[in-house]
């Protein structure tokens, strides 16, 4: 079933939208309304990776 | 309908079993480092057992992993970092959320969850009910008390994240949720069994509503007891509310770990979020076959904050030999949860798992849903009573038919003998959320 799925796409996707959000929160200066949903956002990031990335591991 | 439209994720939930278990293979490996590195309590717990992350290479090296029990979870908690122990795996301030288990076998377990633990609980739910037919038009109703319990808080986000409506049902009195289903004409809900029956029981007797006729509820998810796999409360609930029921079981300190698809063939386990090993109770052995019961021992593969690394649940489970149709790889379960390894016990020589007097009460349709099993001692020998209610005015409620019925299933599903006393309906206790009706009173006598 991986098979007709842009795997590898996808997750180079998920790891720019990681990338972008973990600089935002570098480049914050401390704003708490800026650090705090960019948590929320790597949350999120986190279930697209469980859910695309890990399983380039055994593709 | 396509494909992709059958599943919440298509690749994993259809992934080949041998592919499965390679991604499951890595994921210990990783959830294991991260818990070797981060929890003190893990680290003394594999170091003592002489086991490294680099050790875990196979399948069968899993099985080396010392197990954790909630003994265990409770002697470390109430202590720095308060209230969780040396079990936390990140500092305080990253847990956003807490709960606790019921308490119903001891002092509740503490059970911190970080924001990402949080979503990955609504993942994990995301999946069951998408698997039930829940779609972003459905609109569910959660009549319960969004309180320190766990319970079906991942049912309301879980149905957030597929784009349903949902109404929260919290402090609402069952009759104002009754009505206000009726109003907003919700077409699904999440709730235990034994609320399913009672909601229904009050719809018709306070409210002169048939949820079946008069409601549109389609579709329930059902947890926190084992009625959902028991085949006669099944059809009691679906009778009664003109829905479809479908199953799920969970817990706190593992998360959303099974569900029953829309072909109700078995429970699901979600085998790309956990690892669900089964032991035979005696032997420790890993049992692979179908139709041998056994203990679980769980592994929830995402889980940071406070890891679930083979977790000895006390839950009894078997394999199905079955597959189911549709097309999932996760492996199912026959029966779902049958029983707890302390709740089946030992009554006149005989083992019994009291989910087998609940199949036998509910299959007997001039009984009501409710029931109560009270074991004793009279001098050395134990005494086993069950209560039950006869619905009044049913056609075929003679009361010496229904205990021949009664003595002949019981003999033959639970192999003892009964007192049987017939009482009043409505005169036996009713439950709200998760209900008592077996009541062991051997050791306080």
């Amino acid at each position: 079933m991986v098979e007709g799925y842009n795997l590898k796409e996808m997750a180079k996707k998920i790891q720019a939208i990681k990338e972008a959000a973990t600089e935002l929160q570098n480049i914050s200066g401390g704003i708490q309304a800026v650090d705090r949903n960019v948590d929320r956002i790597l949350a999120s990031v986190k279930m697209l990776e469980i859910n695309i990335s890990d399983i380039l591991v055994i593709a | 309908m396509k494909e992709v439209e059958k599943y919440w994720n298509p690749i994993l939930e259809t992934l080949p079993p041998e592919k499965l278990k390679e991604l499951q293979l890595k994921k210990f490996q990783n959830m294991f480092k991260w818990a070797h590195e981060h929890s003190k309590f893990h680290h003394k717990l594999y170091s003592d057992a002489g086991i490294e992350p680099g050790d875990i290479r196979t399948f069968e090296d899993i099985r080396k992993v010392p197990k954790v029990e909630k003994s265990m979870m409770r002697a470390i908690q109430r202590k720095d970092p308060y209230p969780y122990g040396d079990m936390l795996c990140v500092p305080l301030e990253r847990v956003a959320e807490y709960h606790q288990t019921s308490g119903t076998t001891g002092q509740p377990v503490y059970q911190p969850d970080t924001w990402q633990d949080w979503e990955w609980w609504a993942e994990a739910w995301a999946y069951l009910l998408y698997a039930q037919g829940y779609r972003d038009y459905d609109r569910v109703f959660l009549p319960f008390g969004y309180n320190i319990f766990v319970a079906f808080w991942g049912a309301h986000y879980g149905a957030e994240k597929l784009g349903c409506e949902v109404i929260p049902g919290g402090v609402l009195n069952t009759e104002a949720r009754i009505l206000k289903m009726q109003e907003l004409r919700a077409t699904a809900m999440a709730a235990t069994p034994t609320y399913v029956l009672g909601m229904a029981d009050t719809a018709r007797r306070k409210l002169a509503i048939d949820p079946a006729k008069d409601l549109t509820i389609r579709k329930i998810t059902v947890a926190g007891e084992a009625g959902g796999s028991v085949p006669a409360t099944k059809k009691r609930m679906e009778e009664a509310w003109g829905a479809k029921v479908y199953d799920h079981v969970g817990a706190t300190e593992i998360g959303a770990w099974s569900f029953e698809c829309r072909y109700q063939s078995g429970l699901h386990i979600n085998e790309a979020l956990f690892l669900v090993e089964i032991e035979d109770i005696d032997s420790g052995e890993i049992i692979t076959e179908p139709g041998r019961r056994g203990k679980m021992v769980i592994t929830a593969l995402d889980r940071m904050a406070q890891p679930c690394i083979r977790f000895d649940s006390k839950d009894i489970i078997q394999w199905s030999p079955d597959e189911c149709e549709c097309g999932r790889t996760f492996r199912l379960l026959k029966g779902g949860v049958i029983g707890r390894a302390d709740d089946i016990i030992k009554v006149k020589g005989v083992l019994l798992a009291p989910t087998s007097i609940e199949e036998v009460v509910r299959s007997i349709p001039e009984l009501s849903d409710e029931y109560e099993v009270l074991v004793t001692k009279k001098g050395d020998l134990d005494d086993i009573t069950l209560k039950v209610e006869v619905i009044p005015e049913q056609p075929n409620s003679n009361i010496e038919t229904i205990r021949a019925k009664l003595i002949d299933q019981l003999r033959i599903k639970t192999n003892l003998g009964y007192n049987l006393e017939f009482h009043e309906y409505g005169t036996l206790p009713r439950y709200d959320v998760k209900a008592k009706r077996f009541k062991d009173l051997r050791r306080k006598e």
